[in-house]
């Protein structure tokens, strides 16, 4: 280690905040991460002694709504975290300084760093002819990702875009864009799924990684288990209605009126996992579902290719070739194998009537047991 | 084209019929907790991706997707254990209770395959089995078997959903992930459900057709356990054994 950085108390004390709204701070902190009140003295430790993450956040093919979201972190707000509890060192788009400086500052903590620092990635890369389709300072992003990549401690993949891919690589997925994941291998990855992610996630996982000075605990596709272990569906406050059987029919209807289930108008809370029903948006005001929306999944694998929003199950079935939904194949298939039976039964009434007529017996005798 | 299983030599009586207990009393269970479940699961299964019915007044006072959705689990669970008592009998049966097995390593299998199929197609009796002939076996294998344990997997998977870090999420939660998340698997859920439609009708088809043209008693085999045969029909010791 080059240089040792402070730690977060110390760049707070610095900024003039006193010990009680550290307190507060850590207190909300662990509150988000989910932790017990007992723990909240092990996250005051960490503030305390731990030195700051150096961060370099990298920006791909996105729409930078992962870095809106993360500036509206309301619990801590988003200036105490982006400037005293991670060190920031290199953001495309929020950092002040530009052109070469900036990437001589790249190329400077990952040297002074080395094998320390956290490489927090929003987007992805484009793989397709070298990965021409995204390139930041005459470098393809492909490129910069696996250089700034080799030496990062861990990777944080922001948003759909870096976990998964979203609409970049959605089919028929033009510039070959891929995910983290698919394309460094060796290295620890946590993915923070969402279009974007909830901001108190963002924060939630970063301080997770100071606090325990390790990856939370992830999920078969590598989600923190505290934020993404469980469905909206299960969280939903119109659970209710779902469970009774009462849903919207159309936008403008009664059970809309009445905020029943939107089941039946999209909803894919039944197969999201995510905080928005408990965690909510914008400091805590509303969620989609919240204001009359059904949940579009955004935090799933691949979202995009799921089907039109607003119809639960309108895809088509998940065999090649075929682009016809499970219901009309289904159909189709019932009905072509009734006429396939009803065809064998009438040959078969046919063919005996014929043989009546010939006066032979319908079954011929069958004696010498073999099979003709 | 011949194949090498042993005709009946039992010596069917006057009537030119003899009579003989194929089906054991767990077969024939396995089999009635099979169709019902199946049943069952593919109509609440409709109303769950469609529910039509929407009852007014306060959520409170209803239940009617919780409803379908407990009957869609409690058959889901008959569905898996009625399999666990169908191996069990594979096991542990008589030879007719393997007689469905889709044996493609002999050279027989394939020749009865071809033989039922083309007695089907001709219209002819052929040969009548005591147990199930390849073609039947090889339906029973592909569309109950092989896709009943589908149905059984991505179901217990999106069953799993509600218990993050329980039984059914240790041991069947792999598949979501593995089929690209849980949307894909009720999409795969959802198709495969058809499947079930498609099979009922060639079986109840083909049962009803053979029943009347072999007058085996095949319909009653299932419910009583016997079945008549004629001098020349097929037994299955030799196919198995
Ligand atoms: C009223 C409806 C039904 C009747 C009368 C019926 C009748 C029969 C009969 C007679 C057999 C014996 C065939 C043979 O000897 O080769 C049989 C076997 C079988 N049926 Fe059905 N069946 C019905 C519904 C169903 C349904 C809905 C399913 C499942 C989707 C089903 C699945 C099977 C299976 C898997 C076997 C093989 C039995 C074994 O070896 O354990 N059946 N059925
Ligand atoms: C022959 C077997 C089965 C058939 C035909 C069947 C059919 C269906 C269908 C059509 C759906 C609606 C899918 C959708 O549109 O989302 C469904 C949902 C479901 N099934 Fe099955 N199913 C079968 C077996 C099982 C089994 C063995 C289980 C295990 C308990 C199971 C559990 C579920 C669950 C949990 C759902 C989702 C319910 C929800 O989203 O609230 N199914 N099934
Ligand atoms: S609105 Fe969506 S998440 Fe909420 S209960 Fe209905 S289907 Fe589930």
């Amino acid at each position: 280690m080059s240089e040792r950085l402070p730690s977060t108390y110390a760049v707070l004390e610095q900024h003039g905040v006193d010990r009680r709204t550290f307190f507060k701070y850590c207190t909300s902190l662990a509150a988000i991460m989910g932790l017990e009140a007992s723990m909240v003295p092990k996250v005051m430790a960490a503030m305390e002694t731990k030195p700051r993450i150096p961060v370099i956040w990298l920006h791909g093919l996105e729409c930078t709504c992962c870095s809106e979201s993360f500036i509206r972190s309301s619990h801590p707000i988003a200036q105490d975290i982006v400037l005293n509890m991670i060190s920031l060192d290199y953001d495309d788009t929020l950092q002040a300084a530009a052109g070469e400086q900036v990437e001589e500052i790249r190329k400077k903590i990952m040297k002074d760093y080395k094998g320390q620092y956290l490489l927090a990635v929003e987007g992805n890369a484009p793989t397709r002819d070298g990965g021409v389709y995204c390139m930041v300072a005459g470098q393809s992003f492909l490129d910069i990702l696996k250089e700034t990549a080799a030496d990062a401690k861990a990777i944080v993949a922001w948003g759909a875009c870096a976990s998964y891919g979203c609409v970049q690589n959605a089919r028929p997925n033009p510039t070959g864009a891929e995910p983290v994941h698919k394309i460094i291998t060796n290295k620890p990855i946590i993915n923070v799924p969402g279009c974007p992610p909830i901001s108190e996630v963002m924060t939630g996982v970063l301080a997770y990684i100071l606090t325990f000075d390790q990856l939370p605990e992830l999920d078969r596709t590598g989600r923190p288990k505290m934020f993404y272990g469980q469905r909206i569906h299960d969280k939903c406050y119109r659970r209710a209605f779902f469970d009774a059987g009462q849903f919207v029919e159309t936008w403008d209807d009664e059970g809309a009126r009445k905020g029943w289930c939107l089941y039946k108008m999209g909803c894919r809370g039944p197969m999201t996992y995510n905080s928005c029903p408990t965690v909510k948006w914008n400091a805590g005001t509303s969620f989609p579902i919240g204001s009359g929306h059904p949940c579009i999944g955004c935090s799933e694998p691949n979202f995009w290719d799921h089907g039109p929003f607003y119809e639960r199950m309108a895809d088509s079935v998940p065999l090649p070739g075929i682009e016809a939904t499970p219901d009309q194949v289904g159909k189709t298939l019932a009905v072509l194998t009734g006429a396939g039976v009803t065809a064998h039964l009438a040959s078969y009434w046919a063919r005996r009537a014929g043989k009546r007529v010939a006066g032979k017996p319908v079954d011929p005798e069958n004696t010498t047991g073999e099979v003709k | 084209m011949a194949t090498t299983y042993r005709s009946l030599e039992i010596v069917p009586g006057e009537t030119g019929y003899g009579r003989k207990y194929v089906w054991q009393a767990p077969v024939r269970l396995a089999h009635w907790i099979n169709a019902l479940a199946v049943t069952a699961l593919f109509l609440t299964g409709l109303y769950i991706a469609n529910p039509a019915l929407a009852p007014n007044g306060e959520a409170a006072n209803h239940f009617v997707m919780g409803t379908v959705r407990e009957i869609h689990f409690v058959a889901g669970y008959a569905l898996l254990f009625g399999f666990l008592l169908r191996i069990y009998c594979f096991y542990f049966g008589n030879n007719y209770s393997r007689s469905g097995f889709p044996f493609v390593w002999r050279k027989e299998w394939w020749a009865d395959l071809r033989a039922q199929a083309m007695q089907y197609l001709r219209l002819e009796r052929g040969h009548v089995h005591l147990g199930h002939n390849a073609l039947a076996g090889l339906s029973y294998t592909f569309f109950v078997i092989f896709l009943g344990w589908c149905q059984i997997l991505t179901g217990m998977a999106l069953y799993s959903e509600t218990n993050p870090g329980g039984f059914w999420d240790r041991l069947t939660g792999w598949v979501i992930p593995l089929l690209g998340g849980s949307y894909m698997v009720h999409l795969w859920h959802h198709t495969i459900a058809w499947s079930f439609v498609v099979f009922t009708i060639i079986h109840l088809y083909i049962v009803f057709f053979d029943s009347h043209q072999f007058r085996n008693g095949l319909i009653t085999s299932i419910i009583s356990g016997y079945k008549f045969y004629q001098k020349g029909d097929l037994d299955h010791d030799r196919w198995l054994s």
